[in-house]
């Protein structure tokens, strides 16, 4: 075969976004005269269907074997003109793309020196379009499972919907049952539904799914592989009972030695458990849990004359031998639902969070007006003799949220509305009740958000703009200093009970899960998706998708709808089954590496191993690149001291001759 | 201290020995001061060996430099050891090569032999010039003790000692099979005094510095033959296709063969400075080599050539790495 290059160049106006700073017909123009390019065309939408039909008509008539389209960022196009040159019987990997939108008419406003840009940046496409080679994809299938981390309602959702497609899930959850902070809440904004009432049901339906295996108290300890073909190992921590034993009757709580001395996690510590404990009534499995760290058996090894949890359990369900397991799953995608974390009020020391019993989060004022919660729904404060009802009721929003000096630029969009949610639930539940809320502005952006605001606003909340700068005690009131910014008067504000509107916040373990699945942070901490519009629920790793709030503040109909999303794009791999694997790959010249395994341990995607090969009868060790896990990402390449490791199409023999025309050589 | 007979005695046990293919030591060379490598197959020719203030040749280089050859068919490669006498710093090539797994650890038998710092041979020969039959030389208390043919002279030790050895860290070797005897105390505080003087030029100072030095390089390649850490099979300088440096000899094409041979040794020169010894237009390629060294241990507290078990430097990265210099 004549493969003497001939190379097509398409410069394309993309309307007037690059037309407006490049003269496109100046660009095309000096393309034609350059060596190998056989036609040079500009066109207003290459990408358009008639743009796309002049690329495959010359490819047959002018006999091109080589294109080179000169538009927009090869993240948007390189897909859509790799398939038109397919279509035109060539190669889809003879194509090379030169930005000459992003990289210039979008960033250039001289449109002599834009023009020039382009027109070098158009040789140096053609330099490299000559020495491109065909490449080949090749196919792997897809385990047909997803792991799933976390479950909260992001993660119950995903996996009910992948289950229900008729695929296997694994549903795995660190704490001992399935709910997540969603389960915490009491009402829910704006509709005011019972948040237990509608959640439960999906709880149980997780663990009766015949397709989902439900591992609670349980957290993903390894990932390897690559998409399709994920090894997950899980690590079962032990319970200390047997699940298969407990019936969940509850006795053993009663027993506990500690029953009621530990700051309940449920009930973000303002309720009390035991040692051994269920998180809340309606925790599925309905399994009790003894916890490690607390258990005087455990911890010490004795617990009075003998563990009385033991002694009371009928079922003799617990067992103190119990050890953590090691469970290895095989699936094709995973879905990352791992949450958030509320923001550590403690760290506003000027709202006194630490300082004062009445001051108190969000999330404990949801516990509080819950009727599963410690004091039964009612909203009273102290102790015993101390107990008391509050009458003046403040909310401050905006706590560790839009606020630089924590470093938390972003709304966490759900606590404008949770707040008007609980000052509605304190206006029901205490109608003799002062409520005002302290804001700087109220986000009701939802469907139903802002009747629900005008609603709270009509029962008698007031709203303060003023974000307090101080709250201390006078006496046994806590006194709020604030400015009343539309009135521009200083306040000082006597009240019971202040709620701090505190933020969501990435995880502190989101680190852990990062270097477990290579995933990336945006720059509120929280996961990165692969696109922030387009590809919402992807992240760089293939096959590894994000729903709820571990990619960013979200409220339940939100979260419910990115799980939805994650569900269905794990589900697109797992119903077709096949998964291409990239072409543009590394590969390594074994004669002339020298085994380093620099690139070995370079690798993020372990895809580079050292072997034995026979050298003339000296066996000698090289690096070998494993296709399936290669992602393209060139590092090993960059890091190989004798340029052994190359990365195809992008190859230093290939690179080199586009930067020595972009530098001005020919 | 420098216990000859001792070493003799080691060298002719080693050789004996089944898995030991040879040993690669010093002896005194044909001319004045200068001392040659010593590759002993048999015992008897332990008798040749030396230790002195004239071993200053880095031996590391030969283990990696050593052809394997093609393996007749039916035949079994050559595995046995190769033993190699060490001094601090040569370790440091030994130990760095073990990271790169550029040799294994059972393929070589090291010889530790702790130093209390070498002679810089321009500044010997300046002193002592035209010496012709060979000089032997001995360490004394902070004085180097050199048996000339007319007569026993003492130099204070900072007058002749070599630039690496000013401020050493490490004269002890930091991996070795058997220590000939006790280690010296080290007395180099690590300080890149050398590097501060040329980072305190500006820019314009610095290049113009550099391209008067790069003018005059020969490209002999000397420097890369003598480095312990430069031993690729096919070295990417070399390469015709895609051609990274051409093979003029120009102020340019040599800039980028020293660059990338700077940056090459990026967290893995170990300082032995054998590039700068052997280059014959006197480049101070040590400079170049020191202030990678430096940038690489100020931000990364990294330093190459002392833990065989450790990461390569390249790919020892750390979350919380400082990127400061990172736009």
């Amino acid at each position: 075969m004549n493969n003497k290059p001939k190379i097509g160049v398409y410069v394309c106006h993309c309307g007037i976004n690059i037309a407006k700073a490049v003269d496109v017909e100046a660009v095309a123009e000096f393309a034609s005269r350059l060596p190998n390019v056989k036609v040079a065309r500009n066109y207003a939408y290459m990408c358009s269907d008639p743009g796309q039909l002049l690329i495959r008509e010359d490819i047959k008539n002018e006999g091109l074997n080589r294109v080179v389209v000169a538009s927009c960022s090869p993240r948007m196009h390189e897909m859509t003109f790799r398939k038109t040159l397919a279509e035109a019987g060539l190669n889809p990997y003879y194509l090379e793309m030169a930005n000459i939108r992003e990289h210039c008419s979008w960033v250039h406003e001289d449109r002599e020196k834009a023009t020039e840009k382009a027109k070098r940046l158009v040789f140096s496409a053609v330099a490299k379009a000559r020495l491109l080679e065909p490449l080949y994809e090749n196919e792997v299938d897809v385990e047909p499972a997803t792991l799933i981390i976390g479950g909260g309602i992001a993660g119950i959702q995903a996996a009910l919907d992948i289950a229900d497609a008729g695929f296997k899930v694994y549903l795995v959850e660190k704490t001992p049952s399935v709910g997540g902070r969603m389960s915490q809440l009491d009402k829910t904004f704006p509709t005011l539904d019972c948040s237990a009432c509608i959640l439960t049901p999906k709880m149980v339906d997780v663990a009766s799914h015949p397709n989902i295996d439900l591992m609670t108290y349980s957290e993903v300890e390894e990932i390897s592989g690559y998409v399709g073909n994920f090894d997950v190992k899980v690590r079962k921590k032990a319970r200390y009972v047997d699940v298969d034993k407990c019936t969940g009757c509850g006795i053993c709580a009663q027993e506990c030695r500690l029953a009621g001395r530990i700051p309940s996690e449920f009930d973000a510590g303002i309720g009390k458990r035991g040692a051994i404990y269920l998180p809340f009534p309606q925790a599925v499995p309905a399994k009790y849990t003894i916890d490690p760290e607390r258990c005087l058996m455990l911890t010490r090894g004795k617990c009075g004359k003998g563990p009385k949890c033991e002694a009371a359990c009928a079922a003799g369900a617990i067992n103190f031998e119990q050890k953590d397991e090691i469970v290895e799953v095989k699936v094709g995608t995973v879905i990352v639902a791992t949450g958030f974390d509320v923001f550590d009020a403690a760290k506003k020391p000027e709202y006194g969070y630490s300082d004062y019993e009445n001051v108190i989060t969000a999330l404990e004022m949801e516990r509080l007006v819950s009727a599963s919660g410690p004091t039964g729904g009612n909203i009273v404060l102290g102790k015993g003799e101390d107990a008391f009802v509050p009458k003046e009721v403040a909310f401050i929003s905006c706590v560790g949220s839009r606020d630089k000096s924590v470093g938390n630029e972003y709304c966490s969009r759900v606590c404008c509305m949770y707040t008007a949610k609980l000052a509605h639930l304190v206006k029901e539940k205490l109608p003799e009740a002062n409520v005002r809320v302290y804001y700087m502005d109220v986000r009701a952006f939802g469907k139903g958000f802002e009747e629900f605001y005008d609603r709270v606003r009509r029962e008698g909340v007031r709203y303060v703009r003023g974000n307090p700068s101080e709250i201390f005690k006078r006496g046994d009131k806590l006194v709020i200093k604030a400015e009343d910014t539309l009135r521009s008067t200083p306040i000082e504000d006597e009240v019971d009970l202040v709620v701090l509107a505190v933020g969501l916040e990435p995880r502190k373990d989101t680190r852990q899960i990062i270097d477990l699945l290579r995933l990336s942070q945006s720059a509120d901490r929280f996961y990165l998706e692969a696109h922030p519009k387009l590809a919402p629920v992807n992240t760089a790793t293939d096959g590894v998708f994000l729903a709820g709030c571990a990619q960013g503040p979200k409220d339940i109909p939100d979260t419910v709808a990115q799980a939805k999303g994650a569900a269905s794009s794990a589900l697109v791999l797992l119903s077709s089954g096949k998964v291409k694997i990239g072409a543009q790959i590394s590969f390594v010249n074994e004669s002339t590496c020298r085994g380093c395994g620099y690139c070995v341990e370079i690798c993020p995607y372990s895809a580079v191993e050292l072997v034995s090969v026979n050298r003339m009868g000296n066996m000698v060790q090289v690096a070998r690149v494993n296709e399936a896990l290669c992602k393209g990402c060139g590092a090993c390449s960059a890091g190989c001291l004798s340029g052994s490791i190359q990365q195809r199409s992008f190859m230093d023999r290939q690179i080199l001759p586009q930067i020595a025309v972009l530098g001005g050589v020919r | 201290m420098v216990d000859l007979e001792k070493l003799k005695n080691v060298a002719k046990e080693t050789v004996s020995r089944e898995d030991v293919k040879y040993l690669v030591g010093w002896r005194q060379g044909t001319y004045g001061f200068r001392v040659s490598p010593h590759f002993m197959t048999k015992p008897e020719d332990a008798d040749k060996l030396i230790f002195s203030p004239l071993c200053v040749n880095n031996l590391a280089t030969y283990l990696t430099l050593a052809e394997k050859l093609p393996v007749p068919r039916g035949e079994e490669p050559d595995t046995r050891k190769v033993a190699l006498m060490v001094k601090g710093c040569d370790s440091r090539a030994v130990v760095q090569q073990l990271i790169e797994k550029g040799i294994e650890r059972d393929s070589v038998y090291v010889i530790g032999c702790p130093c209390q710092g070498v002679l810089d041979l321009e500044k010997v020969e300046e002193k002592f010039p035209g010496v012709q039959s060979p000089v032997d030389v001995q360490w004394g208390d902070d004085k180097f003790i050199i048996n000339l043919p007319d007569g026993t002279q003492e130099v204070p030790r900072e007058e002749l000692l070599a630039q690496k050895c000013l401020n050493c860290r490490y004269p002890n070797p930091v991996i070795s099979d058997v220590m000939l005897w006790e280690e010296v105390e080290a007395w180099g505080n690590g300080e890149y005094a050398d590097v501060k003087e040329l980072e305190a030029m500006d820019s314009q100072e610095r290049w113009t510095f550099w391209q008067e030095k790069f003018a005059s390089c020969i490209r002999c390649y000397a420097c890369r033959n003598a480095c312990p850490m430069c031993y690729c099979e096919d070295c990417v300088l070399d390469r015709l296709n895609p051609q990274w440096v051409f093979r003029s000899n120009n102020i340019s094409e040599n800039t980028v063969f020293h660059l990338a041979r700077a940056f090459h040794l990026a967290g893995r020169c170990i300082e032995c400075g054998e590039c700068e010894r052997v280059c014959p237009m006197g480049l101070p390629l040590m400079s170049l080599n020191r202030k990678l060294a430096k940038e690489v241990r100020e931000k990364y507290a990294f330093e190459p050539g002392l833990d065989p078990e450790s990461k390569p430097f390249q790919s020892s990265y750390r979350p919380d790495d400082q990127e400061d210099f990172i736009l």
